[in-house]
């Protein structure tokens, strides 16, 4: 958690500095170095615990590490070699802030982000070989470090992962937000933490937005791979899984929406959009339990020829793929829906063509999602084999109505006529909390979905390759794994206050000597 | 300090809530797959027992398959018996069927993807005997079961020569037929006798095993197993053993259920 955390606000510390580099608003400037300076501490939490992990496999797990080390031994060096650049780069951008050329410490980001991003690459080619081993013979002896390296799903995870950590960085960055708006003096430390927060969320919910689909590409490629584990994923041991991870989704969508829907309160002007709400609340709970609809009922395969067959007799209609698929895209578009009507809360389009393009968005949402639920009912009437395809079409019209949409807004608000403040600043209270809230779902959902991707190798070490022969090879139930992921949510919870904590001694007076 | 509390309490709650959701879901533990005992003078009935356990368990076949309703994934079972001598022109159904299994990909019903792996390799990794017994089940399921224990199948000797993928510390494809052999059975099999006397309070090479279900927990005699050297009792010298395991090929041939076996075997040895 830490090491995803120290990787993604470089990402958007980089990317909000640009912007303020670009605009000429220090504000940007300012968040960004605000960002950064979480990192020093997390950096070194990062690094300790990567080596008690180190030390815990070796002591733990010898075998398993002598032979991940005889696959990998020729990345260990560029590895070692990169955390090295890795801190160099991190405290000259830090403490360098404002002490170089503008383009000289951009620079120093954006070698900090490649340096950052290449030994995420190079770890996840460890843990992406345990579940899809290649480059090896029969026997698991190596034959190609590259293809090793180069696995299955090295590239999904690698996709998946880098947004995963943006989303993750940028709830936590929002997290540290709400935590100073909340013990914030000054009607000024209240905008300007009011504000961050806003970005921090922004930056977690858009990168929200497309993780479905690059989960979608990973659990492809597993299925691509041995497509047994990918029932064992889906359909088998793990399926129960995904209702806890519909959950979770769900409440991020929920409290994403309630955070923007509040938010949506200190825009003058925006009061004539508060009608939408209930509808864009509704659609987005049929959604979530609909998603959340159980694909079968049962634990063991016997009970399941019992009940003659995997699904339930009437949940079942709303447990397959072809419904959930629907429903996740119906709220990916929802969310979008309520981030345009926050967007332009106090914006009235002055361009001659006006109706025309709202005209032209409304069609492209309707139309859109008609198709989508179109794609999903004929999922019901096909063979498998075709049905597993019917979510491309899905996706890409819902990234293809985003696309446009956004293109066609950006255009539309172009000088548009503003008609009342953001007051950053006066959001209640609650909304903090809200982002408080977020940070913690997406730590859970990151602890869980970090079992799975480790837990879907059963008894495996290394799939097909080396078995776990201890008399721990069996997989805990999914309440031993929620135990585990909750006690470490709250540890890193702990830490992470420590963090917050420490960060704010910087802006704090020097003690002197009472006189 | 209030708002510090707030946001303590709400993190709480929060995983609270997660960690209760996880609670009311089916809790199962899985299990690595155990073989089943399968005698070469078992009547037809109890091999379509077997085969349908082994089916059921180890083969994973109804993670996919179904019997009675259309399969998502897979095909439906029923009837496959009587289906299975008219797939392939020129193949009976005992041919179709080991086809299926031993060659998944060589023929795929209509209407479904490639999605299986070869039952005779990692991950699943069914003996000869235990494919046999499957296909008898899969006979019985509309059909007339005509495999016994002797039937050759044209695929036995490739299943051979291409063992499971195996590495440093996983066990192989034969190490996998001695999964039914009791504790006992197995203390002999990897000469242990040798050096360790079960019926007696006497020190050989090895101290006595006699009672060492009351001197050792299950947890420290499956570690004085698989890491001998980890606690060397005193007055006996350490690595022999671990070289003695290592050079009979022990790490590579003991699986998860024979290890249970064993340990639960010496754990009941109380002295008595």
């Amino acid at each position: 958690m830490y090491a995803a955390f120290v990787l993604a606000v470089p990402m958007f510390a980089l990317l909000i500095e640009f912007i303020g580099y670009k605009t000429g608003d220090k504000r940007y400037d300012k968040l960004a170095h605000e960002f950064t300076s979480l990192l020093s501490v997390s950096f070194s939490f990062t690094a300790t615990l990567g080596a008690i992990l180190t030390f815990m496999l070796m002591i733990l797990y010898p075998r398993f590490t002598s032979y991940l080390v005889s696959i990998f031994d020729k990345t260990f060096w560029p590895y070692g070699l990169l955390f090295f650049a890795e801190a160099g780069f991190l405290y000259s951008y830090y403490y360098g802030w404002g002490k170089f050329s503008p383009r000289v410490h951009l620079l120093l980001g954006v070698g900090l982000n490649i340096v950052g991003t290449a030994i995420m690459f190079i770890a996840n080619a460890w843990l992406a070989f345990m579940t899809s081993p290649s480059g090896i013979d029969e026997a698991g002896n190596l034959v190609s470090t590259w293809d090793a390296v180069n696995n299955f799903i090295w590239m999904p995870i690698n996709i998946h992962r880098m947004i995963a950590n943006v989303c993750f960085g940028g709830a936590i960055a929002a997290a540290y937000a709400g935590f100073k708006f909340l013990g914030a003096k000054t009607k000024e430390e209240k905008a300007h933490y009011d504000w961050m927060g806003y970005v921090g969320n922004f930056i977690a919910i858009s990168a929200l937005l497309p993780l479905p689909f690059a989960g979608y590409w990973l659990g492809s490629e597993i299925y691509a791979f041995r497509a047994q584990m990918g029932m064992v994923l889906m359909g088998g041991a793990f399926s129960w899984l995904f209702i806890i991870q519909a959950v979770l989704i769900g409440m991020l969508f929920l409290g994403a929406n309630y955070y923007l829907w509040l938010g949506m309160e200190r825009i003058e002007g925006a009061e004539k959009y508060k009608k939408f709400v209930k509808y864009l609340l509704a659609t987005i709970t049929v959604c979530f339990v609909v998603w959340a609809t159980p694909h079968s009922l049962v634990a063991t395969v016997e009970e399941a020829r019992k009940m003659g067959g995997a699904h339930h007799p009437i949940l079942g209609i709303l447990g397959v793929m072809s419904a959930k698929n629907t429903a996740v895209n119906i709220m990916i578009l929802t969310t979008y829906i309520s981030f345009l009507l926050y967007r332009r809360g106090n914006k009235v389009a002055t361009v001659s063509w006006a109706p025309l393009g709202h005209t032209a968005q409304f069609l492209i949402f309707s139309v859109t999602i008609i198709f989508v639920i179109i794609i999903g009912v004929v999922g019901y009437f096909v063979e498998a084999s075709v049905r597993i395809g019917l979510s491309v079409p899905q996706v890409i019209s819902v990234l293809s109505a985003m696309i446009s949409v956004t293109i066609i807004d950006i255009f539309l608000f172009r000088n548009a006529r503003i008609v009342g403040q953001i007051k950053w600043g006066e959001i209640p209270a609650r909304a903090q909390y809200m982002l408080f809230f977020l940070a913690v779902t997406f730590t859970w959902l990151m602890g869980l979905m970090g079992y799975v991707r480790s837990g879907l190798r059963l008894h495996w070490h290394v799939y097909e390759v080396m078995k776990d022969t201890s008399v721990d090879a069996f997989t805990p139930t999914l309440g031993f794994a929620a135990t585990v992921v909750s006690s470490i949510v709250i540890i890193f919870f702990i830490f992470i206050m420590f963090n917050f904590w420490l960060t704010g001694l910087l802006h704090k007076k020097d003690w002197e000597p009472k006189t | 300090m209030k708002n510090i509390i707030n946001i303590f309490v709400l993190t709480i709650l929060t995983t609270l809530f997660y960690w209760y959701v996880a609670q009311m879901v089916p809790q199962k533990e899985t299990h690595p797959p155990e073989s089943a005992e399968i005698r070469e003078d078992m009547s037809t009935d109890e091999l379509i027992v077997v085969g349908e356990k082994i089916a059921m368990g180890k083969g994973t076949c109804f993670l996919c398959h179904t019997i009675g309703t259309e399969g998502a994934r897979a095909p439906d079972m029923a009837g496959v018996g009587q289906r299975a001598a008219t797939r392939k022109e020129g193949y009976s159904d005992i041919d179709y069927l080991a086809e299926s299994l031993f060659e998944p990909a060589a023929y795929v019903v209509q209407g479904y993807n490639p999605i299986m792996t070869p039952a005779h390799k990692a991950p699943i990794s069914l003996t000869q005997q235990e494919i046999l017994a499957v296909i008898v089940y899969l006979q019985s399921l509309g059909g007339t079961p005509t495999v016994t224990m002797k039937t050759k199948l044209k695929y036995s000797a490739d299943a051979s020569a291409t063992p499971a993928p195996t590495a440093v510390a996983s066990s192989n494809g034969n190490a996998v037929s001695y999964d039914h052999l009791s504790g006992e059975e197995l203390f002999n099999k990897y000469a242990c006798m040798a050096c360790h006397s079960l019926t007696d309070p006497i020190q050989l090479l090895g101290p006595s095993l006699y009672d060492v279900g009351n001197r050792l927990s299950r947890a420290e005699i499956y570690e004085a197993i698989i890491d001998p050297d980890a606690v060397v009792n005193e007055g006996f010298v350490k690595g022999i053993m671990s070289a003695t395991l290592q050079g009979a090929g022990f790490d590579k041939d003991i699986t998860p259920q024979q290890l249970r076996t064993m340990v639960k075997f010496l754990s009941e040895k109380k002295g008595s």
